[in-house]
């Protein structure tokens, strides 16, 4: 049966937005350098672009190192989210959303925080030796990549476990079902569901990594995302990098439908609500491995954020100092780099700020696509996740060789950073208000259509208001992915438009890397107080 | 037909399909001005569904909906002035009672003090006024449901559609409640249609009353001459009529109507599985030797009956119903 065929077209006009987004932002400058590539019989050299060894061992190594985070993110993130998804305790929910801190970081603080823990005066070393090459070559892109995303997974793997009600698990059990039955039959599949789709994310990002490997290794780990960077940007070769673009665009496709399949899967169990899951008792002693590993799991995302704090203001020796600080708002250093600290941090906060209001303006549109059921409705919800397929490095390609010539130039730079960093982080504030949306009931929406309201206006008067907490956890996402997203701004910046995360990486080359962890300890404190502001408006809206 | 009169609602012909799976099969009724019509039927057999069609929350794949002539077949829920209450009464839980009410006049653009007044009114017959600056998650679930009856009708639609809004109170309450509602609708001279499938329910609250089984109206007419002359075995079962075989032809016998005899006597040979004690009357259960069961409401003084004992049943021939009897929609 056809829900709401009668409201057949006007329910899509709000999609209208959604749909010029995607395709001026995202789809129309991928096209265009595709176009580019093939043109002039670039197509005939796509089947023998991997001859090139170069090519080669980029492909190699995306897959090498997006196949080894995936494993390490699921073997580190599944036992946390198992214990945060089945046991109650206090502070569990602020626990969870803590997972988000990390994935949100700029990628460059995590390497500055790997190479003061493991690097050569790092501590890790000075406790013991064997720790000392973690932070640098394969091992240090693993360990990075590890770092982003095991918390992902855990929080994709607890998610998908409380879509499980915890009465069926006891049914189970009263009925003589083993725990491991009730595994099998109740939370297991679930929860392997959740893990995968997490797994399948980190394969994704991993496989088109690009701080890390640029930083942490150099050119023997370079992967797709860089190498397509290096041709088109470095090495001036736009219809090879266009090329490379267009077949990493191709050999990705197959995750990403993949990945949109698990969540398509994980969000129609989501109908049910449980009630909390067990407490975690302390004098348990079935519940001490599920305490210990959070501990370690918790202390080993704190320590990094603790030592990036802890360098900022201190020497390599480990003395008090805020040499580092002054180094980093020095006006000589604000001259080598074309630009102040202060003003890369206003540049940071503007274009972050831009994005999460464009983003949550398009998620609230795709979302309510999705909701009203109309026919074609729900595409611009499956559109939003093109940017996990079109590559930051792609996206910033496209924008600046279609639309950089034809609008604005150079000085319409921030134009283009801004809609990149949107489009960028549209499918996670998307899936956040998606997911929050399918937990509501259907019915008052329904009532405030029958009471006169047009589709659209009833989605506003009857159901974002109780998104409060869904909407502020899509902002902090848009928000935060903006405050730290490097790659697609690398590629686009001028020297007035840079942000925080570019001056990070921008220091060392410069020969400044004294000021770069104290502008690494910067990037931790915003991205905990904007933590911190958002997690109590969240609370407030939730109430 | 030039100068026919036009029915107030006319369905005609609705087919509705879950998949490939019928759920309505050629529905076809009118409901007159003021009218208050109660579809009857149990679960399953596409009440809701009829009522969603009917708000524009479905489309059905076949047939049309005409409001006062007007078709309204693929109009959107907002357009038709139709209100819904349902068993779930849907408030709005980040507005108030008051607010709940409004929303309806608001959306519709009237004045302020419009729908003050009318908010008012709604609260005073519904007895709600002390409630009127609580949220919805503060209120009972009776109190819910008047709510969402006032919200319902306070923009005056042209009909209103209750989806067994009493079916989650409990019985006391649902008792005041429906003479509540009934009081209000003709108070307010609304249209109605009222879905259960508690026949109690249909019958009190309907001027008229339709039967529907398997997607498909097996009666239509006032709960009176429903009672009295249900058409076939399903809608006699339905209301809680034993079907009883003599010479062959089914017989429709109210279980307080049936009486017990000694074996070997005139009568139905059957054979008791359980008796109980249910309230004023004893409940007897039984399995007809010809097949099937039917039950037996006797006096909670007369004596208990052990199981397995062979009996026959007998009743007065004037109170049997047969299909003959039966009116045909």
């Amino acid at each position: 049966m056809r829900r709401l065929g009668a409201a057949r077209l006007l329910p899509l006009l709000p999609l209208v937005p959604v749909l010029l987004f995607v395709l001026l932002v995202v789809l129309l400058p991928a096209g265009f350098v595709f176009g580019g590539a093939l043109a002039g019989g670039g197509a005939d050299r796509l089947p023998a672009l991997f001859g090139d060894p170069l090519n080669r061992r980029a492909l190699e190594n995306s897959l090498e190192q997006g196949g080894a985070s995936a494993l390490l993110a699921g073997a580190l993130g599944y036992p946390a989210g198992i214990a945060l998804g089945r046991f109650s305790f206090p502070g569990r929910r602020l626990l969870r959303a803590f997972l988000l801190v990390p994935f949100l970081l700029p990628t460059l603080v995590v390497v500055v925080g790997f190479e003061e823990l493991f690097g050569p005066a790092g501590f890790g070393p000075a406790l013991w030796p064997a720790l000392a090459g973690l932070g640098r070559g394969l091992d240090g892109i693993l360990a990075v990549n590890a770092y982003f995303c095991a918390a992902m997974v855990s929080l994709t793997t607890a998610a998908a476990i409380e879509t499980a009600p915890h009465e069926q698990e006891e049914a189970v059990r009263t009925l003589g079902g083993s725990p491991y039955r009730a595994f099998r039959e109740v939370w297991g599949p679930p929860s392997g569901l959740g893990a995968l789709a997490g797994m399948t994310l980190t394969f994704l990002l991993s496989a088109l990594g690009f701080a890390a490997p640029l930083v942490v290794c150099g050119p023997g780990c370079y992967t797709l995302e860089v190498r397509i960077w290096s041709l088109a940007e470095v090495l001036g070769q736009p219809q090879e990098a266009g090329l490379l673009a267009l077949a990493t665009f191709l050999l990705l496709s197959l995750p990403v439908v993949g990945y949109v399949y698990l969540l398509r899967g994980s969000r129609r169990r989501r109908a049910r609500r449980s009630r909390s899951p067990p407490p975690l008792r302390l004098r348990d002693p079935r519940a001490w491995p599920a305490i210990a590993y959070l501990s370690l799991f918790f202390g080993a995302i704190l320590l990094l954020l603790g030592v990036v704090l802890l360098r900022s203001v201190t020497t390599v020796s480990g003395a008090p100092s805020l040499a580092g600080l002054r180094l980093l708002f020095a006006p000589a250093t604000a001259r080598r780099l074309g630009i102040s600290t202060v003003a890369a941090g206003a540049n940071s906060l503007f274009f972050a700020s831009g994005a999460a209001i464009l983003a949550l303006l398009l998620a609230v549109l795709a979302a309510y696509g999705a909701r009203s059921g109309a026919r074609g409705a729900a595409l611009p919800e499956y559109l939003l996740f093109l940017p996990l397929l079109i590559s930051p490095v792609l996206l910033a390609f496209g924008l600046a060789t279609l639309w950089r010539p034809l609008l604005g130039g150079a000085s319409g730079t921030w134009v283009w950073i801004l809609l990149s960093q949107a489009a960028l982080a549209l499918p996670f504030a998307a899936q956040t208000l998606r997911l929050a949306l399918d937990r509501l009931p259907k019915g008052p929406w329904e009532a405030a259509c029958l009471l006169g309201s047009r589709p659209f206006a009833a989605h506003l008067d009857a159901e974002l208001p109780r998104l409060g907490s869904a909407v502020g956890a899509a902002a902090l996402f848009a928000f935060a992915f903006g405050f730290g997203e490097f790659t697609a701004t690398y590629f686009l910046v001028l020297p007035p438009f840079t942000t925080w995360p570019v001056e990070l990486f921008d220091l060392p080359e410069i020969r400044l890397g004294a000021a770069a962890p104290a502008l690494a300890g910067l990037l931790v404190l915003v991205s905990l107080a904007g933590f911190a502001a958002i997690e109590g408006g969240i609370r407030r809206l939730a109430r | 037909m030039p100068g026919e009169a036009v029915p107030f609602l006319a369905v005609r012909a609705v087919d509705a399909f879950w998949g490939d799976l019928p759920v309505l099969r050629s529905v076809s009724f009118d409901l007159e001005e003021g009218e208050l019509l109660s579809l009857l039927g149990p679960n399953g057999s596409g009440k809701t569904t009829l009522l969603r069609c009917l708000a524009g929350l479905e489309t059905p794949r076949r047939g049309s909906v005409r409001l006062r002539g007007t078709d309204i077949t693929g109009w959107p829920p907002h357009r038709r002035g139709i209100g819904l209450v349902s068993q779930d009464p849907t408030l709005f839980p980040h507005r108030t009672v008051w607010e709940n009410i409004a929303y309806g006049p608001q959306v519709r653009r009237w004045d302020a003090e419009a729908v003050a007044s009318r908010v008012a009114e709604l609260l005073g017959q519904l007895s709600l006024e002390r409630f009127a600056e609580r949220y919805p998650g503060a209120l009972s679930g009776g109190e819910q449901q008047r709510v969402a009856l006032a919200r319902a009708l306070a923009p005056r639609p042209e009909l209103l559609l209750l989806d067994e809004p009493l079916a989650a109170v409990d019985p006391e309450l649902r008792a005041d409640l429906r003479a509540e509602f009934r009081e209000l609708l003709r108070a307010q001279r609304t249209s109605a249609i009222h879905v259960t499938h508690d026949r109690e329910e249909g019958f009190f609250l309907g001027d008229r009353v339709l039967m529907l089984f398997e997607g498909r109206v097996a009666q239509s007419g006032t709960p009176e001459a429903i009672w009295d002359r249900p058409a076939g075995r399903t809608v006699a079962a339905f209301l809680g009529y034993n079907i009883l075989f003599r010479d062959g032809r089914p017989v429709g016998v109210r279980p307080d109507r049936l009486r017990i005899g000694p074996e070997g006597g005139p009568g139905v040979p059957a054979r008791v599985i359980r008796s109980g004690f249910v309230g004023e009357a004893r409940s007897i259960q039984l399995r007809l030797e010809e097949g099937g069961r039917a039950e037996v409401r006797c006096a909670r003084e007369a004596p208990s009956i052990p199981p397995g004992r062979a009996v026959r049943l007998t009743w007065d021939e004037e109170v049997a119903i047969g299909p003959s009897a039966a009116p045909r929609p």
